[in-house]
């Protein structure tokens, strides 16, 4: 091996495998998700007996809102779990209650309740099941999370993200979708150390495999994007939509703090389409929408904000 | 003039628009508030109300209080607007008057029986769109009006708001039939129905077509039509499923058209008007609403929409929610 190689071979392991695979019909998802797995060169592993999913769900927003996982996403996936690992294979779709969101409600309204009907999955409200306290410390904050047993005994675990432009974490991809694993409803107390909690949620519950759902993607104007990704890498993911979204990772406190804590890379090896594509139709964070935040915080500044409570 | 000492029961989210709007009539006075959440009666004596009751039974005991709002879950309607016609206050009632017209008659019964005065929260009424649309039909300028389309469709209960950073639940009770009497028909539906009994008079014969985009048991959209005995045909739709909202009637007449659209309030204004201490476009219709109830008590008059008005209302709804096609 000469040293041109040599050094090849040190990039690659130092980079993360992130697919893109753009999508055309809803009846070509499970065919999209089974290519972007290929070209991380992944294969769901054999002897698996449960497996987690945790979609993206987001208030009673439905997934024309491009906010939430697209309920065709999640039945082409449980379709190739019961192909490739098993027919008998437990599947459990689970999410926490929320500060303005309640499982029981959010299941049927987003249409997942017919989803465990139809595919003989299970539903799980990480808020009500069995879950013990870990200790965990990300960057400088110490937090003590209460992690579901059912997440920590899975024999596989897989995030559906979706991405989002947010004020507080500049942008929500599969990291903050982890923040939802937090069986305690009222997370936005953790607003305050925001990047600090996503990063040590995914450091107690660490994800195997993240595929993302950008089939519809929210925005100015909200659209249909057709791009299905995976990856192994929660953090390289992250980056990449980040690209996609035309924005710097590194200036996402989360997603280097989580580089930095060892959860995963921000280089990433893209493979399948072109990065650029996507990065061209994706819908930029509106000028009027960073004018109404800016004006926001300044009428936090002035202490203004209680009049705008009606 | 004297000033009337008025109640507010619940501090949901119209509630406190009520108590912002209170204070900007020199001919009301606030006296009491009364809801369940500590958290809104605290915010409430932080707006200047000085009593807060946890228990509106509490409230209604009050002898210096001449009437009051009662802005509650529809369920607490009739209970409440019945105990309060009772102790003798005059009752301005969010709309629906109440889950059902069984409910309803209860509710003008009591009334009658103490002789108050009953006006249902009916806001689009005191809209200068929705005015002028009744002028133009009054003047004959459109002819007859043969036709006409109404609508209101937003995100109904699932509004996704904020109150000091957190954002607000959407309340249990909008999950169950039982506490609210229906969907979107009954809760969005009731404002444009109304207007149309405003518009046209009496219905003479009302077809739904109900859907169930999520999933409940209550319609999340429904498309009814109905024919009025003064020859024009309606039909409304309404639903909860757009993060957009669109209100409107359009009005086809045999000599001319006209259309009158509530237009989304741009947010930067409205902020800007909120934090100036104005009243911004979007609230204007709620002060002016207040602002008739308290001038008929005042002077006597009977206050309109009325709970007549409600209650036709509640009887054409139940006729659409019997002659109902499930849309699936």
């Amino acid at each position: 091996m000469n040293i041109k190689e040599k050094k090849q071979k040190m990039v690659k392991t130092e980079m993360s495998l992130v697919s893109l695979v753009k999508n055309e019909t809803e009846q070509e998802i499970k065919k999209s998700i089974q290519e972007a797995l290929e070209l991380i060169q992944y294969k769901f592993p054999k002897n698996i007996k449960h497996v987690v999913v945790k979609p993206n769900m987001c208030y009673y927003w439905d997934y024309t809102t491009g906010q939430t996982t697209h309920p065709k996403l999640v039945t082409a996936l449980i379709e190739l779990i019961r192909e490739q690992i098993s027919s008998d294979v437990k599947i459990s779709l689970v999410e926490a209650d929320a500060s303005a969101m309640k499982c029981k409600y959010a299941f049927k309204f987003l249409g997942f309740e017919k989803i465990a009907k139809d595919y003989g999955v299970e539903l799980v409200n990480l808020s009500e099941v069995e879950a013990e306290p870990v200790e965990v410390q990300a960057g400088t904050e110490k937090f003590q999370f209460m992690v579901p047993k059912i997440i920590k005994d899975a024999d596989l675990r897989i995030n559906l993200a979706k991405s989002k432009f947010m004020e507080m974490s500049q942008i929500s991809v599969s990291l903050k979708n982890i923040f939802g694993c937090n069986p305690y409803p009222k997370k936005f107390k953790l607003h305050n150390r925001l990047s600090e909690a996503i990063v040590g949620l995914n450091k107690v519950m660490p994800f195997d495999l993240t595929i993302f759902d950008g089939l519809i993607v929210p925005g100015s104007p909200t659209t249909k994007l057709g791009l299905i990704m995976a990856s192994q890498d929660s953090v390289a993911m992250d980056a990449t939509v980040a690209n996609i979204m035309g924005v710097n990772p590194k200036s996402v406190k989360h997603i280097m703090l989580a580089e930095k804590e060892g959860i995963g890379k921000t280089s990433f090896i893209p493979r399948g389409m072109e990065l650029k594509y996507f990065k061209e139709l994706y819908p930029k964070k509106s000028l009027k929408n960073k004018t109404i935040m800016f004006g926001y915080k300044l009428v936090c500044r002035l202490g203004l904000d209680k009049r705008l409570n009606v | 003039m004297e000033k009337i000492n008025l109640g507010l029961i619940g501090l949901g989210f119209i509630g406190k628009y009520h108590i912002k709007n209170c204070s900007k009539l020199d001919s009301v006075n606030l006296v009491a508030v009364a809801d369940v959440s500590k958290k809104a009666l605290n915010l409430a004596k932080s707006m200047g109300v000085k009593q807060t009751f946890t228990d509106y039974n509490e409230l209604l005991k009050e002898k210096n209080i001449d009437a009051v709002i009662i802005s509650l879950p529809t369920h607490l309607h009739e209970p409440c607007a019945t105990s309060a016609a009772e102790a003798g206050k005059h009752v301005f009632l969010e709309k629906p008057l109440a889950r059902n017209p069984e409910e309803g008659k209860k509710i003008l019964s009591a009334v009658r029986k103490n002789g108050v005065k009953l006006m249902v929260g009916y806001p689009l009424r005191f809209s200068s769109t929705f005015l002028d649309l009744k002028s133009k039909i009054e003047s004959g300028v459109l002819g007859e009006i043969q036709t006409a389309h109404a609508v209101n469709i937003a995100s109904g209960p699932f509004m996704h708001r904020a109150d000091s950073g957190a954002p607000r639940p959407v309340p249990d009770w909008w999950f169950n039939k039982e506490l609210t009497g229906g969907g979107a028909l009954i809760d969005l539906g009731s404002h444009i129905i109304n207007l149309a009994h405003w518009y046209f008079g009496e219905v003479e014969s009302i077809k739904s077509y109900l859907g169930y985009r999520f999933n409940f048991d209550i319609e999340d959209y429904a498309i009814c039509v109905a024919k009025f005995k003064s020859g024009t045909t309606v039909m409304f739709n309404v639903g909860w499923f757009s993060q957009k909202t669109a209100l409107g009637v359009d009005l086809f007449g045999t000599v001319a058209h006209a259309s009158g659209h509530r237009v989304s309030p741009s947010r930067p204004l409205t902020a800007m008007q909120l934090i100036l201490g104005l009243t911004p476009t979007f609230f204007a219709p709620f002060l002016n609403e207040i602002s008739h109830f308290i001038s008929c008590i005042s002077e006597g008059s009977q206050p309109s929409p009325s709970g007549d008005d409600g209650l036709k209302d509640l009887e054409t709804i139940a006729e659409a929610y019997r002659n109902q096609m499930r849309l699936d």
